[in-house]
């Protein structure tokens, strides 16, 4: 049977688990994605201000001893997340520079909102210590109660906010 | 019989080739986005208007995997649960952060990892929500003494679902793949009565079979986990390791 480019949820669901799980035997940890980018931003504002990023209260624990930000594991894992999903979207015939966007959104309404996302869900994946990858599905896989919170809110501040952005989606 | 997974801790690989091997790990995760439709923003939205309820069908079906994959295999002796980091609960934040990110991605239409995958396909709303991400992580980190202590409130150490119901492993095992079941379906439902689909899929009845037969086999193996005294056909591990924290141990 062939897929074509957009699986069924449950076997793509399985892949996504077949990863985290290869990640549980090799790494004995779970995958994510916040974290990369954190340790990114925290790198870039190293090369402005590196004294203020040292002894910064947050920043600072990926500098000690001389650490290089960038050279940990989910770094790697994002750099390979990006390798494959630029494969698959290639040997699929996806890749195309677009602004994707509901019907009647505004190509700036789009870009607006999702700048402002952006910000409420990476200050907010730093308050949650991990994001719907990194936290929802690893912590929901191990059963952790936080984790299984965290992902209920996240449906719940979706719902919430859903209707004033209904005319960028639908 | 010494467990060898996991395979960085135990020894069996070095830290630098666990560092490599992060990187065909994540280019399966990676694969795995794009083909589930999370490069594409509108999907993920699209979930919130129960216009595509793909997104939490697919994340019940990772945790689901991810979950009998750790729980099962450290049943069967083959992974050392003890060496894997189990992520700890901070209540409150933990809460207050899933509505903020929930806003965030209705309003954003992506969350990091699809994020990142989508600008790999080319997608130029998901690096503006990227410059935005990173914004919010520099914002949260640059002012971390303002909201420092409430990040660190809440403290309930690594609490697993079972104990908190006071229940067996097994039994929450179960009882996660029911409710990953009867979620999806209840949420398919309300988005074929409110988004009825009109193309016909020819399809459908394999898609329908595949899926049926995969849940079929994780509601097997849940019910092996919860109702079968497993550690009886396991010789060299009279105290199976995924009861390391007993469900009556008390909460840190």
């Amino acid at each position: 049977m062939k897929f074509g480019t957009r699986w069924p949820p449950v076997p793509a669901g399985i892949l996504i688990g077949i990863s985290m799980l290869l990640a549980f035997i090799v790494a004995g940890r779970g995958i994510g994605a916040s974290g990369a980018m954190t340790r990114f931003v925290a790198w870039i504002q190293h090369g402005l201000f590196p004294a203020v990023t040292e002894q910064s209260a947050y920043f600072g624990a990926y500098f000690a001893d001389g650490a290089h930000p960038l050279y940990d594991y989910v770094v790697f894992l994002v750099v390979g997340l990006i390798i494959g999903s630029f494969v698959a979207a290639w040997l699929s015939g996806e890749l195309r520079v677009e602004v994707l966007r509901g019907p009647r959104s505004s190509i700036v309404y789009r870009l607006a909102l999702g700048l402002t996302g952006g910000v409420l869900a990476g200050f907010a994946a730093r308050l949650a210590r991990g994001c719907t990858s990194g936290q929802a599905l690893v912590g929901g896989a191990e059963l952790s109660l936080g984790a299984w919170v965290f992902m209920m809110c996240i449906f719940a501040g979706g719902w919430m906010a859903a209707w004033f952005v209904r005319k960028q989606w639908i | 019989m010494d467990m060898i997974a996991p395979l960085a801790k135990t020894g069996a690989i070095s830290a630098a080739t666990n560092l490599w091997v992060a990187i065909p790990i994540g280019f399966v995760f990676g694969f795995a986005l794009f083909h589930a439709g999370f490069t594409d923003s509108r999907r993920i939205a699209w979930a919130f208007y129960f216009k595509d309820v793909g997104v939490p069908v697919v994340m019940f079906s990772a945790i689901v995997t991810g979950m009998l994959g750790l729980w099962g295999l450290s049943l069967a002796g083959f992974l050392d649960i003890s060496q894997v980091y189990l992520l700890p609960t901070f209540l409150l934040p933990m809460a207050i952060g899933g509505i903020l990110f929930g806003l965030g991605m209705v309003i954003g239409g992506y969350c990091p990892g699809t994020a990142v995958a989508s600008v790999a396909t080319g997608k130029i709303d998901a690096l503006v929500f990227i410059v935005g991400f990173l914004l919010g992580s520099l914002l949260f980190g640059d002012m971390f003494p303002v909201w420092g202590d409430f990040y660190n409130s809440d403290y309930m150490g690594v609490v697993r679902l079972d104990q908190v119901l006071g229940i067996e492993l097994g039994e929450a095992v179960l009882a996660v793949i029911i409710i990953a079941i009867a979620g999806s379906l209840a949420m398919r439902w309300v988005q074929q009565r409110f988004w009825p689909t009109t193309e016909d899929d020819p399809q459908r009845g394999a898609k329908r079979k595949l899926q049926g037969g995969l849940i079929v086999a994780a509601l097997a193996i849940g019910f092996v986990l919860a109702y079968f005294p497993t550690e009886a056909f396991i010789e060299d591990n009279p105290e199976p390791p995924y009861y390391i924290v007993p469900k009556t141990a008390s909460v840190q």
